[in-house]
């Protein structure tokens, strides 16, 4: 089958073809009781040629089904997956873990509010430097890697717990990108974080271009 | 009462297999992911839908598939002076529920683990039937919102006054006390999601009355396939495309 040149526009439950002919692909399902293929979406359909490479295992007389996909005018917000990168902000620093709000999936925003935890032994080490350093794991302290208020990229370990998305820092690429430093206006009645945002000077350290104060991050190695 | 003329028209002037006039509209509430306004003759919903959202309350999360909420309300000002006594909540919840229910077998729920779609319906002004209104304005809007879907579903309702079955009773039809079928059906794939009843039929008669619900709903559903398809029109239009 080739692409249609004239899109088609379907509403939910048109049919699309017949499960022998057609894969179903985003916005499809396949009703098994009557191996039809249905649109689950309002939106244009588009078939897309099969993968070269797909294990089809509904090969019929080495013909590959085409998957047929129907798509939507409404984006829904990145949501975060195992395996993606996000860029969070930290919120919490603990003992032995920190929060962090997710901001962006990849280059994409999101919509609503994610929340993950960073835990100490999956912001530092990455498998191979813990198995290196298990001695020294408990010299590791979290406010050492990151403060509330920075902006860090992170690895989505897994969809966590009912609270928070497990988060992992624990690669060279990831950890703190933007910092701000503690840098005080003493003239002030309170003390206040005014906050210069910090330069990197080695992988655990940042420093305060306003005063020269040297603070501990993880911080993350500049994408070359 | 006579509810059919003896030249075959009803209280409106309708014919006993006649819907009332029906429009409808994408887009009321900008702020919704989905949102659409639905009339049949002198009833009128508005269904807002939110979602695809994180759940709000952690221990309804279910983790196979998604949480599916609706709330039904009434405008004070719907049915004016008409207005039955006030009976509490009840009729509100029994319809939210009725709704829910038949929202949620058509929604692919298990595609959305985690999270969940509120639809928020409420009348602005009732004249009968105000239950297939309320899930024909929640069909639409959840289509605009873009949640995968089995079909569309499309409600219509039918009675049998002065031994005529009626299709679509405005509000004096259904009072009178008759029989009164709700039905919701899957169009294209032929399934009842919904049937309720007030009163008694006679077994033999609830399949014409019903027969007759269907090709409401299918009346129904040509339309608001036709709305869709004119909603996706424009925004590809707006879009340049």
């Amino acid at each position: 089958m080739e692409e249609e040149k004239e899109a088609v526009m379907v509403t939910p439950g048109e049919v699309l073809g017949r499960t022998s002919d057609v894969k179903a692909g985003r916005g499809a399902y396949a009703a098994l009781h009557n191996d039809t293929v249905y649109a689950s979406l309002t939106g244009f359909r588009r078939t897309l040629p099969p993968a070269p490479d797909s294990s089809d295992q509904y090969i019929i007389c080495n013909l590959q089904r085409p998957t047929i996909e129907v798509t939507g005018h409404k984006a829904h917000g990145p949501v975060p997956q195992p395996g993606s990168v996000v860029i969070a902000r930290v919120t919490k620093v603990m003992a032995r873990t920190a929060s962090a709000d997710i901001m962006c999936v990849g280059s994409k925003s999101v919509r609503e509010k994610f929340s993950g935890i960073i835990s100490i032994y999956d912001s530092y080490f990455d498998d191979r430097q813990q198995d290196v350093r298990a001695t020294e794991i408990d010299k590791v302290e979290m406010h050492l890697c990151f403060h509330p208020g920075d902006i860090v990229r992170a690895h989505v370990l897994s969809l966590g717990d009912a609270r928070a998305y497990f988060l992992s820092t624990a690669k060279n690429e990831l950890g703190v990108v933007s910092a701000e430093s503690i840098a005080v206006c003493a003239s002030m009645l309170y003390i206040l974080c005014l906050g210069a945002t910090m330069v990197p000077v080695s992988w655990t350290e940042m420093q305060c271009p306003l005063t020269g104060q040297i603070e501990q991050r993880k911080v993350a190695k500049a994408a070359s | 009462m006579e509810y059919v003329s003896p030249e075959g028209l009803r209280l409106d002037g309708r014919r006993p297999m006649e819907m009332r006039q029906i429009r409808a509209e994408i887009g009321a509430v900008s702020k919704a992911d989905g949102s659409a306004i639905f009339e049949m003759g002198n009833t009128k919903v508005i269904a807002a839908v939110y979602g695809p959202r994180e759940v709000q309350n952690r221990s309804q999360q279910i983790s196979s598939h998604a949480l599916v909420r609706c709330e039904y309300s009434m405008a004070n000002f719907s049915a004016g002076d008409r207005m039955r006594k006030p009976k509490g909540d009840r009729r509100s919840t029994e319809i939210s529920l009725v709704i829910r229910q038949t929202m949620e077998a058509c929604i692919l729920t298990h595609l959305l683990p985690r999270s969940q779609i509120d639809i928020y319906v409420q009348v602005l002004q009732a004249d009968g039937g105000t239950r297939s209104a309320c899930i024909n304005a929640a069909t639409l809007a959840l289509a605009d919102a873009g949640i995968p879907m089995r079909d569309l579903v499309t409600s219509c309702s039918a009675g049998y006054l002065n031994s005529t079955p009626l299709l679509d009773l405005n509000y004096g039809e259904d009072s009178a006390g008759g029989p009164d079928v709700t039905l919701g059906i899957l169009p294209k794939l032929d399934k009842v999601t919904l049937l309720q009843m007030d009163s008694k039929l006679p077994i033999d008669l609830l399949e014409n009355v019903m027969q007759l619900a269907i090709e409401g709903c299918k009346a129904i559903a040509n339309y608001i396939r036709e709305i869709l398809l004119e909603n996706t029109n424009q925004l590809e239009y707006r879009r340049g495309v």
